[in-house]
């Protein structure tokens, strides 16, 4: 081999990779200029035949899904009122054994939304929330001579929630979709360094059929197993999510358990105005003999205004301000924890019956959102 | 000599292998369309760099004033007059280990703009993962390659 040769190899060897660079596919259609014609995008379908549209989660103009909150909820000031425990049914007037003036119940709440799964074709998201109520009770009036006070006990350890939750959203074509929720709650007046058993967590579910016909409407409807008035509940929920067409006002309802109008400032700042139901059945195991189980079922509706506005990146702050209406701060006996189905028709007795009256609150968080 | 022969023995080795990874890398240019059917994009290579235009919007006016949408929702006022067709919604892709990365994805819906990866699933399905700051913390959209009907 001369040295000819030996130099056209290596030019060969040299400039190959940038022969082949060069060697883009063919474009069929013509490069992007100013003048474009954009019509030739029209008439085109999926090279894949098999291929299938899906319909989104979400629609134009809802407010943002958040992956993280960090958000303190506070409640002012509210007179409570503890009946004696003992066995009673909805209505009766038990005899007083407390009453006491709240000034303040509320703490901190976090939530974690995670996508595990992230596809057109399902949506699969796992969840964590974590809520804290840390009463401050004065003035407490002992009416009877029983040593049971709720008051007492929730003055020195609150009441917290912890809970893991997940959503699937399975598009099953352009239009239509399923969407199941579920959670397992962990309620009660528990601390970390004396934490309550795993057999008193609480779980609640949804499955909806939805229709989407455009992308400023889905609506759906389905079935319940909550908590949101306290006690456990089987219940119809409706799905109802609008946007107008000009983007300006909505909807945002998931009926019973929120409901709310939408009016969008721009798409940086938010305004709601509606009401959302909360509940839990917490345990107070200070005041659970045995394998019985004493249980505040807590169920309260919050009619509130809600700005949201973007702060910076993908952060966004809410601020929530109005009115708590009691729905139940009644208390059921549970025989060695078992949860038990009173729903609107049951006639099964409350261990406790007792009243608190209906302040105003705030909620203030901050939001990490989701593409 | 002998150097010379080698180099060009080495280079003569990896330059189809140079040449399969940049074939790879084109792959990605085309028509394609997003998760939710709502528009067309299409991918250009730009000094080594693949860059994506909507060219297509199942929606192109604007519901209320009946004119071609604008990018209204930008946050940089400037630009809210620029018409949606044709913005550049996928910037500063380079092929890296199998995916196009170092990217950003515009949401014209919320005027924000997103880190990106792209994966191609097969050679007619793409795995477009807009996040916030870590990759966990995202949302797939899986695009469909479009060609004209037959």
């Amino acid at each position: 081999m001369g040295n000819k040769s030996s130099f056209l190899w290596a030019i060969f060897a040299l400039f190959c990779p940038f022969v082949l660079l060069s060697q883009t596919p063919q474009d069929t259609i013509a490069p992007a200029t100013e003048e474009e014609d954009y019509s030739q995008y029209d008439n085109l379908g999926f090279a894949d035949q098999g291929a299938k549209r899906y319909c989104s989660p979400k629609i134009f103009g809802l407010s943002p899904q958040r992956f993280v909150s960090v958000a303190w909820d506070m409640q002012l000031a509210h007179d409570a009122r503890f009946s004696t425990i003992g066995a009673y049914d909805e209505g009766d007037n038990p005899p007083v054994a407390e009453t006491g003036r709240v000034r303040s119940a509320g703490g901190l709440r976090l939530g974690a939304n995670i996508p595990v799964v992230s596809r057109n074709s399902i949506l699969w998201q796992m969840g964590a929330n974590f809520a804290n109520t840390a009463y401050d009770i004065r003035d407490i009036q002992r009416v009877t001579s029983d040593n049971n006070s709720v008051a007492t006990a929730l003055n020195e350890r609150g009441l917290r929630t912890a809970g893991l939750n997940t959503t699937v959203f399975k598009p099953l074509g352009e239009h239509q979709f399923l969407l199941f929720q579920g959670s397992a709650d962990l309620s009660g007046d528990y601390t970390f360094s004396d934490m309550q058993s795993l057999r008193y967590l609480r779980y609640s579910a949804a499955a909806i059929w939805g229709k989407r016909p455009h992308d400023r409407k889905q609506w759906g409807v389905g079935i319940a197993r909550t908590y949101r008035v306290g006690e456990m509940n089987y219940i119809p929920v409706i799905l109802f999510n609008w946007t107008s067409v000009n983007r300006k006002w909505g909807s945002e309802v998931l009926f019973p358990a929120r409901a709310h109008m939408r009016y969008t400032v721009n798409p940086r700042q938010l305004l709601l105005a509606g009401y959302e139901l909360e509940g839990q059945s917490y345990r107070l195991n200070t005041l659970s003999p045995n394998e019985r189980s004493l249980e505040i079922r807590r169920g309260e509706m919050r009619a509130r205004v809600e700005y949201q506005r973007h702060l910076f990146h993908f952060v966004w702050l809410s601020v929530q301000g109005g009115w708590r209406y009691n729905w139940s701060y009644n208390a059921d006996y549970l025989e060695d924890g078992r949860e038990f189905f009173r729903g609107f028709t049951g006639n099964q007795k409350y261990a406790m019956l007792n009243e608190l009256t209906n302040p105003l609150y705030f909620n203030v968080g901050i939001h990490l959102v989701s593409p | 000599m002998r150097f010379t022969i080698l180099l060009s023995l080495f280079l003569a080795f990896i330059a189809p292998f140079s040449a399969s990874a940049q074939d790879n890398a084109d792959k990605l240019l085309g028509i394609w369309e997003s998760g939710n059917g709502k528009a067309r994009v299409k991918v250009e290579k730009i000094s080594n760099k693949y860059y994506g235009k909507i060219v297509w919007l199942r929606e192109p006016n604007d519901p209320v004033t009946k004119q071609p949408k604008m990018d209204k929702n930008n946050p940089d006022e400037s630009l809210r007059a620029t018409p949606l067709k044709g913005y550049r919604m996928l910037k500063d892709f380079v092929y890296k280990n199998n995916e196009w990365t170092d990217g950003t994805i515009y949401d014209p819906e919320s005027g924000s703009t997103y880190n990106c990866v792209i994966k191609m699933k097969d050679e007619n399905t793409l795995e477009i993962r807009g996040y916030v700051g870590v990759k966990a913390l995202g949302r797939t959209d899986t695009w469909k390659r479009l060609e004209t009907k037959k």
